[in-house]
């Protein structure tokens, strides 16, 4: 015990005290004011972080449409692609609760031996690479040389209930295995994604495209319709693009409410499904598409080696169309050299993508609509309708073809130093150098006497006085058969051509038109530019009496159970015999805004021209002895681009030339129309002619395959 | 006497302690739910506050001036208890602060705090009427330091400081001269600010993220991410709080250490500024109701053990709190009576305790 003992309440100085107590007065108002302001004045701002804390939106994916051909042959659909996952919460020896300092327990033994045997399983080392904060944040899973401990150690930082990828895209077999032991191997999963397949792949690449990430510039765009930019892949090229909306479908989208592991606790609103998209069948025929494709190639490949055998690759890229000219249906579009969509099924390789951008030949583009090239010769039937129409000449009135003319070039009505320049027939290039001679409008076409349609065309002294059908006229007629303006094929890309008249000139070229132009511009060359499916509806609607069907590449949409939900129905997009669609110009070329049709008896004249050209003309050697009784036109239209600049091919008077044929049959009743354009193939009729036949032929055999296969589906 | 004893009896801190420690203990079974591997601690913690209330009653009963002959004793058994740590301390999440005992951690330096206050309450109520100069703070200082010493070395700074704080607080309150203050104020500045450098890194880090708090983009990773989620939890507990068990923040884990360093954070959430501001108050009344008895305490010795507590409580609350309202950086100071903690509880309890017996020993100085 003690001897310390004080009497009074006098031990503390009270001042003392009271400082102290004054000390908790200010601390406690001044905690109690911060407490206020957190909790009352700044509350919903908190209640807000704790609601993003907790509550996520869930992108649920769809499924994109599949694409079939006419005969529901796949085109393109989704097949599985396998990932190997790890949600780091699951792996054995993992503890999810952290200890009081807020750290996670470390992940130990056991898991090392479920790292060491999936390692020998997907070639991805146990152990990799360096956890720094720099390499961390440039970590993308699929692309990274991490071995499997680090990639979980980073997921298990981020979100240990989320799955993260290991390794991408491993073989069925593979997963199935890691699928089957995943009940002794916790936390190790298989992911599967959807991912685009195209069977037939560079077959269709050129109507089909292929998909890519949505990029930058779209992100907002596609966000607001609840895509995800690092999942959800958009139509880059082709149907895939064109239809991009149609076959995208829309994602479901869940409100969840996630624990801090990130672990979904539940859904806080009713979950919206997925919409799959729609699928769509196109009017392509596959095996119709295979053989022109084969055609093309052989054609290009054969003659190349037994024409020009030391100069291999001159002929190597070209096109095909095929139509049903009463429907407007496309049964075949190749454009070749195309690519293999396949290999952007994943994502799109840099070396793959920069090889195809850089290759002078433009795989990437659809020739068939992207690609504008003088039309030639076939461009001819053009001013051909417009000479009878215009009463020009008549169908017997004979024009004398020397072989070559000479017109004095004038860029005024009366330019005082005109200069004489030659005018030549293609007959008269080669030996023995003579012209055709006398040739009504029949001969005219048939053997697409340059001549005949110089002097026709642009006038020649009395022969065809003033200035015969003229530019302004010749550009109508073009146009009336769909030149120069949009064929509105639901493809992207396409291009307009070029149909040039005197003020085009002036305003481009800085130059007056000349006498000269007119005769180039009628046999489809100079300044003339045409896409090859412009080409094919011109003909394809003479062959049908002058109706123009729209061009389609859609047979069907259908939803993802197999309705139909929106059926095919032939689309006229006008009739030149019907409606007015050739301006009348007055005698001094300009508009009186007067309109006329075109007469039949012009449209049927010129299906006789284009008859004789099979059977007496340009493309007899051909078709000689063909069973199907075709119709067609041939062209060979001489060029001069960039790339023949280059080469140093445009010699003044045998420039380079593009090899075109187009053609359909029957004659008298047409279901097939076809185009064939070989880039600098020369002659079209030696080129793209047995091209045209052999899709001609092809079309009926499988016509009758597949009467014989299903007779009662004959109309 | 014993009559006496039960008479002076201070039942209104007694009931308020005990009101506060169900609180706590209902905290910690909602901040705990959802971890399995916390499961059933709200039973430990019951489990120390019987022991501890039965020691406390026990101690009450017991003059304290008995202590007074013993502070020798304890002073030389906690210095050899907290140099013990090393020997046989477990190594425990990077410093050595527990002993294991039979299945019980004991924290050595809660216990500490309890000797530190008893052995500077006699040393001053023994000097009182000496000369107050440097050799009488230097005295006291020594002692103090010779404690502290080896907290500073598990390492734990916040208890050290705390010591420290009590020293000076009891150095104030026996009447410590201004103008020693003011040197010492500013020795102290210069000491804290030049051996910064010196700091464990981990303490950088803390008062580096706090002074710098909110410079950080993605605080969910990072140091400063308990601290940011304490403040969500507190401002989302609104005015009446998100109810009991019902708080998103707590019971979906996004708070960290919520059943110890933050459990102020998870009553500001489940039941908000009204509940908050009711437990501040009765944690006020505690400090207040030992300042009560300090001043009318019989004398000197069982003044400051009264002071001593009641300052404690107020420090170590002021700490906690301000921490969990991001005024202060992390430290690892515990809410008096409410966090989960056996070995804090308990030693609290015995302080509490101490201050009860300095109350029923009042005016009886036969």
């Amino acid at each position: 015990m003690t001897e310390i003992s004080y009497p009074s309440k006098t031990k503390f100085e009270p001042w003392r005290m009271w400082v102290v107590q004054g000390l908790l007065a200010v601390v406690f108002l001044v905690y109690g004011f911060r407490l206020f302001s957190l909790q009352v004045i700044n509350g919903d701002e908190y209640i807000a972080k704790a609601n993003e804390n907790r509550i996520s939106q869930i992108s649920v994916p769809t499924q994109r449409g599949i694409i079939y051909d006419r005969n529901g042959y796949v085109l393109a659909r989704n097949v599985a692609s396998f990932n190997v996952v790890i949600t780091p919460a699951n792996l054995p020896g993992y503890v999810g609760e952290p200890n009081a300092d807020g750290e996670l327990v470390e992940i130990d033994a056991p898991v090392q031996e479920v790292y060491r045997r999936l390692s020998e399983m997907i070639d991805v080392p146990v152990s990799n690479g360096l956890i720094t904060d720099e390499t961390v944040r440039f970590f993308t899973p699929c692309q990274t040389d991490f071995g499997i401990a680090q990639i979980a150690l980073i997921g298990d930082t981020n979100s240990p209930y989320s799955e993260i990828r290991v390794a991408c895209n491993v073989d069925q077999k593979t997963a199935m295995v890691i699928k089957e032991r995943a009940a002794d191997w916790p936390g190790v999963g298989i992911e599967v994604v959807p991912i685009r397949e195209y069977p037939t792949g560079s077959l269709t690449a050129e109507v089909i495209g292929f998909l890519g990430p949505i990029s930058a510039v779209e992100e907002e765009y596609y966000r607001s319709l609840g895509f995800q930019p690092n999942r959800d892949k958009v139509g880059y090229a082709g149907i895939e693009a064109q239809l991009n909306d149609l076959l995208m479908g829309r994602n479901g989208v869940r409100v969840v409410e996630r624990d801090a592991a990130g672990k979904i606790i539940r859904d806080l609103e009713p979950p919206v499904e997925p919409i799959p998209g729609n699928n769509v069948k196109l009017t392509i025929d596959t095996r119709l598409q295979a053989v022109a494709r084969e055609s093309l190639i052989y054609w290009m490949r054969t003659l190349n080696q037994k024409l020009y055998p030391h100069e291999p690759g001159r002929y190597s890229s070209g096109v095909v169309i095929a139509m049903n000219p009463k429907t407007g249906e496309i049964l075949a579009m190749v454009s070749y050299p195309s690519y293999e969509n396949n290999r952007m099924a994943r994502l799109i390789p840099a070396y793959y993508y920069e090889q195809l951008t850089l290759d002078p030949q433009k795989p990437l583009l659809n020739h068939a609509i992207s690609a504008e090239h003088p039309p030639g010769s076939v461009f001819k039937m053009a001013p051909a309708i417009g000479i009878l129409n215009e009463r020009v000449v008549t169908l017997d009135q004979e024009i004398y073809d020397p072989g070559h003319i000479f017109i004095e070039q004038r860029f005024a009505e009366n330019e005082a130093n005109a200069i004489s320049r030659e005018y030549v027939c293609w007959i008269y290039k080669n030996p023995p150098h003579v012209g055709h001679g006398y040739m009504n409008f029949y001969q005219g076409v048939a053997n697409s006497c340059d001549v005949y349609f110089y002097k026709v065309g642009g006038g020649y002294e009395d022969e065809v006085p003033g200035y015969g059908l003229g530019i302004w006229r010749l550009g109508e007629y073009a146009r009336a058969l769909g030149y120069g303006e949009l064929t509105g094929i639901e493809l992207p890309g396409e291009q307009d051509g070029l149909i040039p008249d005197p003020n085009w000139k002036r305003r481009t070229q800085g130059e007056n038109w000349s006498t000269g132009d007119t005769y180039i511009a009628t046999m489809g060359q100079g300044y003339v530019l045409s896409t090859p499916l412009q080409m094919l509806v011109s003909i394809a609607t003479l062959a049908n009496d002058g109706k123009m069907m729209q061009p389609t590449i859609i047979r069907e949409v259908l939803d993802s159970e197999g309705n139909v939900i929106k059926p095919f129905t032939p689309k006229l997009k006008r009739d030149i015999t019907k409606e007015p669609v050739i301006q009348v110009y007055d005698e001094n070329f300009l508009p009186t805004g007067e309109k006329k049709t075109v007469e039949p008896w012009v449209i049927q004249a010129a299906k006789d021209a284009m008859r004789l050209v099979v059977t007496e003309g340009t493309a007899k050697s051909v078709f000689e002895g063909f069973e199907i009784e075709t119709a067609g036109k041939t062209g060979t239209a001489e060029y001069c681009d960039d790339v023949a600049n280059e080469k140093g091919i445009c010699d003044f008077g045998k420039w380079p030339a593009h090899a075109w044929y187009s053609g359909y049959a029957p004659y008298d009743d047409p279901e097939i129309a076809v185009v064939a354009f070989v880039y600098n193939g020369d002659e079209g009729s030696i080129l793209a002619g047995p091209i045209v036949k052999d899709v001609i032929a092809a079309y009926f055999e499988l016509k009758a395959n597949d009467a014989a296969a299903s007779p009662v589906e004959i109309p | 006497m014993r009559r006496d004893v039960w008479r002076n009896f201070d039942y209104w801190l007694f009931g308020t302690v005990v009101i506060l420690i169900l609180i706590g203990i209902a905290m910690i079974r909602s901040a705990i739910a959802g971890s399995p591997g916390l499961a059933g601690i709200e039973q430990d913690q019951a489990v120390f506050a019987v022991l501890g209330l039965i020691g406390l009653l026990v101690l009450a009963a017991i003059d304290y001036r008995y202590w007074s002959a013993l502070t020798r004793v304890m002073y030389i058994a906690a210095v050899v208890a907290l140099i013990g740590i090393y020997i046989v301390g477990e190594a425990v999440f990077g410093s050595s602060r527990w002993f294991n005992l039979g299945g019980i951690s004991i924290q050595p330096s809660e216990l500490a705090k309890i000797v530190m206050i008893l052995v500077l309450a006699d040393y001053f109520a023994r000097s009182k009427d000496k000369e107050h100069d440097l050799a009488w703070i230097g005295k006291s200082l020594l002692l103090t330091m010779g404690v502290v010493v080896w907290i500073l070395l598990q390492p734990n700074l916040s208890t050290s400081i705390l010591l420290i704080v009590i020293w000076a607080a009891m150095l104030w309150i026996s009447g410590l001269k201004i103008k020693y203050i003011l040197t010492f104020g500013l020795v102290g500045t210069v000491l804290v600010l030049g051996s910064f450098q010196f700091w464990p890194e981990y303490q950088q880090e803390r008062v580096f993220n706090f002074l710098t708090s909110g410079d950080e983009e993605d605080a969910r990773y990072g140091e400063t991410y308990n601290v940011e989620q304490a403040l969500i939890s507190i401002g989302s507990g609104g005015l009446t709080g998100q109810g009991y068990g019902q708080g998103t923040q707590i019971q979906l884990r996004f708070l960290k250490v919520r059943h110890t360093d933050f459990i102020f954070s998870v009553m500001a959430h489940e039941f908000g500024f009204v509940g908050t501001a009711v437990v501040i108050l009765m944690l006020i009344f505690v400090v207040l109701r030992c300042f009560y008895i300090a001043r009318t305490a019989s004398d000197m010795f069982g003044a400051l053990i009264a002071y001593g507590f009641g300052f404690l409580i107020f420090f170590q609350m002021s700490v906690n709190i301000g921490v969990n309202l991001r005024l202060l950086p992390v430290t690892g100071l515990t809410l008096p009576f409410i966090s989960y903690g056996g070995s804090s509880l308990f030693s609290l309890l015995v302080g509490i305790g101490l201050v009860e017996s300095v109350a029923a020993h009042r005016y009886s100085t036969d």
